[in-house]
């Protein structure tokens, strides 16, 4: 029979191996969440001033700011994150020891995910802040949470295909951002169906939120069938 | 552990990059306990050879196998009993020494890991710095821990690449005792450098590769170390240092 235990199974101690280095990485260095977290609130204030004068129109585009700003603030993280493999061809090390690909992946996701979330904490308190709209609230967090992890899971494919490449910096957010669009136009429909006093009846934002979890399925299942041939030559 | 011999056997491999060819048909074995020496002028296909052996490429054709498994195929079995030591250290800079190594000692899920961690500190006397980042270390500090990330897992064979590459005299000596302790604890070495003499002085055989395919293969007892300088002059046109 197939065991589940976290703790004894090879698979998930890769996979938690993966994730306790690069938390170790971000605890000594700071540097991931620092800089998601410097460009984010650079992005929402420079808004915040370009549409200051109009205070209704900055609140109507408020939510896809919100997305905006995490998906280019995830671009870096991503890049940031990959990089490190990249500096001592560490990744060379970790692929030489006895374990599945799709381990390696999955530990990426869920470090990257992690920064992630921490930053959307942050920018969600901005945001109530800046545009006084009402993002603390269960559905909303959600399906920022799914949406996070579908960008993640695909971001991390990408990354890994670009980061050996000299133009990797331009080449990361070409791909991606086009690739993310199915995810999030659904996730933003679903956040700004919460975006008014009263909660919203849940036929009507079934539709997005559900092809926003096929969406993370999807790219959970290709990283993890097809990063054995992402990362070997 | 693998007892089965040769520990490395290659049969008429052949790798080619695109349409370029590098390995034209090399044949190779490896004895458990044998220290090989590879040079070969740049481009020769050394470095590709011994990443094919280290499971991180693979092969266009041909036939390899460590510890009697077929590569590609039992790749994930046959990592658990390879350590790579490469010029580039393989490690975190902006971790610990001794973090470095309990990650690896979990990717490789050893049992006591944190008495290994430390013996293996203590091996390459490091112990005194298992707190300080890797960043804030030596190249021959560097290449210490690396030889101590590659050996944790107590690897059958350890592959070299290019070792000594920008240690100075002391550190390289260093590295010397610690192979020759490695060898005594009955590992298969296979080392790639540039530095005949010094490969030859350290080795059982010798070997060199020239465009793609091994040229020469002799016993290091049996060649003195001008003649075999004259010998890879011989077979490659140019002069080894």
């Amino acid at each position: 029979m197939t065991s589940f235990n976290l703790n004894n199974s090879p698979f998930w101690a890769a996979v938690w191996a993966i994730v306790w280095k690069d938390l170790q990485i971000e605890k000594q260095t700071r540097q991931t969440i620092s800089v998601m977290s410097m460009f984010s609130l650079a992005t929402v204030i420079m808004f915040n001033f370009a549409l200051e004068a109009n205070l209704a129109a900055a609140r109507q585009v408020a939510t896809g700011l919100l997305w905006s700003t995490i998906l280019l603030a995830g671009t870096l993280g991503l890049n940031r994150s990959l990089a490190i493999e990249r500096e001592n061809q560490t990744m060379e090390a970790v692929l030489m020891a006895p374990i599945q690909r799709g381990a390696i992946y999955l530990g990426k996701v869920i470090g990257i995910t992690l920064f992630t979330l921490i930053l959307e904490l942050i920018l969600i308190f901005v945001f109530i802040i800046f545009f006084d709209k009402p993002l603390w609230r269960p559905p909303v967090l959600l399906v920022l949470f799914l949406g996070t992890v579908g960008y993640i899971a695909a971001g991390v494919i990408v990354t890994s295909m670009t980061i050996q490449t000299r133009t990797r910096e331009v080449l990361l957010p070409v791909l991606l951002l086009p690739l993310s669009l199915p995810l999030v136009l659904p996730a933003a429909m679903a956040v700004a169906a919460y975006m008014f006093p009263q909660t919203p009846p849940f036929a009507e934002v079934q539709s997005p939120i559900s092809i926003v979890i096929i969406y993370d399925l999807l790219m959970l299942s290709a990283g993890f069938l097809t990063y054995h041939y992402v990362v070997e030559s | 552990m693998l007892t089965i011999a040769p520990m490395i056997q290659i049969n008429g491999l052949v790798k080619n990059y695109g349409l370029n060819p590098v390995l034209r048909g090399v044949n190779l074995y490896v004895r458990q306990g044998e220290f090989i020496t590879l040079v070969g002028p740049n481009g020769t296909g050394k470095s590709t050879l011994l990443r094919i052996v280290a499971t991180l490429l693979t092969k266009t054709a041909g036939e390899v196998k460590i510890g009697g498994w077929p590569l590609p195929e039992h790749a994930e079995k046959v990592r658990r009993y390879i350590g790579l030591v490469s010029h580039q250290p393989l490690l975190y800079g902006d971790l610990t020494a001794a973090e470095n190594l309990r990650f690896f000692a979990r990717l490789y899920r050893l049992d006591n890991r944190e008495e290994r961690v430390m013996a293996a500190l203590k091996t390459v006397g490091l112990l005194a710095r298992q707190r300080d980042p890797v960043s804030t270390f030596s190249r021959g500090m560097v290449q210490r821990l690396t030889i101590a990330r590659a050996t944790l897992h107590e690897p059958d064979v350890l592959l070299l690449d290019e070792p000594y590459t920008g240690l100075d005299q002391d550190a390289a000596r260093l590295l010397d005792d610690l192979l020759r302790k490695e060898q005594e604890n009955g590992r298969t070495i296979f080392m790639i450098t540039h530095d005949l003499v010094h490969g030859l002085n350290l080795c059982d055989r010798a070997l060199i590769l020239n465009r793609g395919k091994i040229v020469a293969d002799l016993p290091s007892s049996q060649i003195a170390p001008h003649d075999f300088l004259d010998l890879y002059a011989e077979h490659t046109g140019r002069h080894g240092g």
